[in-house]
């Protein structure tokens, strides 16, 4: 939908809460009340459920919200299809009330791009879709290193050894967009600052991942004010689009740019499902900043019930229609 | 004669759910197989009233409020069964010293709170990890005090075993971190405030309103005969500002202030940063005497009382850092899975914390990382029995 002068997009960007009746089949499922199949179904119920609610909303890139026991958080798929990875202990993922198993890396990363894209991705979604992955700093950040010895060769062996491969599958298997989630940059311990020379070689391997790839890639950033990184975000990055938290971002601050931002406007952390008009009021005039302009929520909508993430979805088509 | 004064064992709070007192309260009929494990189990602890128990479920549905609240007293003379029974050796020797009703008269720690404290409205299941969730409630309005929810829980033990017995309650952080803010936020909404400081704001509004409330339900307890207060805050560590590190010890003042009692503190699972964000404004809580943190999660499960062999630990240093001289509860069994340690790995966690701090081994008491709820019975029981054999191992090395 084109708006004025930009072109408006609508997405989610992460992990979509399980359906009530998803997470009551996941515990008769693990006390072994029903068997793998009737967990199957009911995942399955669920991600046409969300696929149909996207696009009957006009979504651009649809996603299978990562509605699948593999995706138990966003490192798990690492943990289990990447080699030289094994998983660690149960953490704290960021300011949530979520948990992560760390990925220990204990050995050189590879991995098989078309399998991992297949885990990556659903087949039932007929429109462009969308895939998750977390970006090279939140994966250093959130690891173990026992192999590399540096984040800097763990970042750019991150890149070379997992982005590329993937990002070629998923290229392959027709997805339309790869998005790289990135509480890291923002979202860090007592708000020290990352350095510049910490941060480049993030830059550096994805462009060299990316390089040659025609998949439509995003930088995602939530969790945490993105202001001090602006140019490293819209300078730096190889990434088509930028994507900000703007319940921790103020939009005004943002700059005009020739990338597409992504605009996480509906607060993914709150049960308050905001109005069209302010979830338009924290858009500020971002609209008039860039020639694509992405609708999206501030972040993963797992961390509120699905009922009400679902509402927040609806409000969002509200809010492009609003714009228009 | 075992010394129990030294590396003093303890548990965190809950303990598995049996089949049999789950089935009655979601109306799900009660099969031979909860029956057999009535008995076995019954048996297995010295359950005196396990006959009455296998009596009652073979009405197998149906069951009246009177006889589910029946249910539910027996649970908890099984999970003190499994607490006092725990471990290897002579009678003399087993045992969890310092007992709870393993929760087992609490939905759980979060919802049992919520239920019972005005203003909330449940909103719909969040998930945690793996397949763990919790039932999210919103606050719509201030936090009132409706009743004392652990009175009749905290008499019910109090009665039926002659153990040192500590309630664990959740406390206001926790809750604030685990619901909607909705009231909260929408009050700061409008403040001139940068984002993150009108959530803040907001968080801590919420927080106090909250431990006033909690403060209510202690002095309860206490009149009651309650002496030891477990102020629970697994989510001590969830928001990591300095303001929030200050904020916990704040809550933790306002929830104890005036109250007579023996008060500790359990938190667990960090971030990776692990324990050091919370450094130092913890030691700010006044009138905290223990800290029980889990550690085991993090560590290797092999022998060796090395700072190498016990990457878990490497926290303690902070205790000694910052010269901490009080009690320390030690997380020696991880909970979240079904692999257990050895006795003698347990033991030498016990012993390179008391050699790490400094501490002595009359201030460090084991227990489990966590509560162990999410285990089945037969595991629960196994790591409770490595937390006693553990300890008790340790304090012969000692000798």
């Amino acid at each position: 939908m084109v708006i004025g002068s930009a072109r408006t997009l609508l997405a989610l960007t992460g992990i979509h809460p399980r359906s009530e009746k998803t997470a009551q089949a996941t515990q008769d499922w693990e006390r072994q009340r029903i068997n793998d199949r009737a967990l199957r179904e009911q995942f399955d119920d669920d991600v046409g459920a969300l696929i149909r609610l996207q696009e009957s909303l006009g979504f651009d890139f649809v996603s299978d919200g990562l509605l699948t026991t593999e995706w138990q958080d966003l490192l798990t798929p690492l943990v289990e299809g990447v080699k030289g990875v094994k998983k660690g202990p149960l953490v704290r993922w960021f300011n949530t009330n979520t948990f992560y198993y760390v990925p220990v890396v204990d050995g050189p990363l590879s991995v098989d791009g078309g399998k991992l894209a297949k885990r990556l991705t659903n087949s039932s979604i007929r429109s462009s879709s969308k895939a998750v992955l977390v970006d090279p700093l939140t994966f250093a950040e959130c690891s173990e290193d026992r192999h590399y010895g540096s984040r800097e060769k763990l970042i750019f062996a991150y890149c070379d050894c997992v982005v590329a491969p993937l990002a070629r599958g998923l290229e392959k298997a027709g997805v339309g967009c790869l998005q790289f989630s990135a509480p890291s940059l923002v979202a860090r311990f007592r708000g020290e600052r990352w350095r510049d020379t910490e941060l480049s070689p993030v830059s550096e391997g994805l462009r060299s991942a990316l390089k040659g790839s025609r998949i439509r890639s995003a930088y995602h950033t939530f969790f945490g004010d993105a202001e001090p990184y602006f140019s490293f975000l819209l300078d730096s990055l190889p990434t088509d689009d930028i994507g900000f938290d703007l319940t921790e971002t103020n939009a005004a601050r943002i700059s005009s740019s020739g990338k597409g931002i992504v605009a996480g406007v509906a607060d993914a952390r709150s049960s308050f499902v905001e109005e069209p008009r302010q979830l338009l009021a924290r858009l500020g005039d971002l609209q008039g900043k860039t020639k694509e302009l992405t609708l999206a929520p501030s972040c993963d909508l797992r961390y509120i019930p699905r009922i009400v993430a679902d509402q927040k979805l609806r409000n969002l088509a509200r809010a492009r229609r609003a714009l228009s | 004669m075992t010394d129990h004064r030294r590396f003093p064992t303890q548990e965190i709070g809950s303990l598995p759910k049996f089949s049999w007192r789950v089935k009655p309260f979601r109306s799900i009929a009660i099969q031979d197989s909860d029956i057999a494990s009535a008995r076995d189990w019954g048996k297995r602890l010295g359950v005196k009233e396990a006959g009455a128990l296998v009596k009652l479920l073979k009405k197998r549905s149906g069951f009246t409020g009177r006889e589910r609240q029946r249910i539910v007293d027996y649970s908890m003379l099984y999970a003190l069964g499994m607490q006092e029974t725990a471990g290897s050796g002579t009678r003399d020797g087993r045992g969890i010293d310092i007992v709870w009703s393993g929760e087992q008269a609490r939905t759980e720690m979060y919802e049992t709170p919520v239920s019972n404290i005005g203003g909330f409205e449940f909103i719909g299941k969040v998930r945690a990890f793996d397949n763990k969730y919790w039932r999210e409630a919103s606050i719509r309005k201030r936090p009132e005090f409706l009743n004392n929810y652990h009175l009749d829980e905290f008499r019910f033990v109090r009665r039926h075993t002659r153990r040192g017995v500590k309630v664990p309650i959740t406390d206001a952080i926790t809750i604030m971190a685990w619901s909607d803010h909705f009231h909260y936020s929408r009050k700061w909404a409008g403040a001139d405030l940068p984002p993150s400081r009108r959530n803040f704001e907001a968080r801590r509004e919420f927080t106090l309103d909250l431990a006033r409330v909690i403060r209510r339900v202690i002095q309860g307890l206490v009149s009651g005969g309650a002496k030891d207060i477990q102020i629970d805050i697994p989510a001590a560590t969830q928001y990591q500002t300095v303001d929030d590190a200050k904020l916990v010890a704040e809550s933790f003042n306002e929830t104890t202030k005036g109250v007579d009692a023996r008060f500790s503190v359990h938190s667990c699972f960090p971030p990776r940063l692990g324990y050091a964000l919370l450094f130092p404004y913890i030691l700010d809580m006044k009138n905290c005497s223990r800290f029980s943190f889990e550690y085991a999660n993090r560590d290797s499960f092999g022998r060796g009382t090395t700072s190498a062999s016990r990457p878990g630990y490497a926290d303690l240093a902070l205790f000694k850092e910052y010269g901490y001289e009080g009690e320390l509860g030690l997380g020696v069994v991880h909970v979240h899975t079904d692999k257990l340690p050895s006795a003698a790995t347990v033991r030498d966690r016990i012993l390179y914390a008391e050699k790490a701090t400094g501490l002595g081994p009359e201030k460090i008491f084991p227990t489990p990382d966590c509560g162990l709820r999410t285990r089945g019975p037969e595991i629960a029981y196994s790591m409770l029995g490595l937390v006693v054999d553990g300890a008790r191992a340790a304090r012969e090395s000692l000798r």
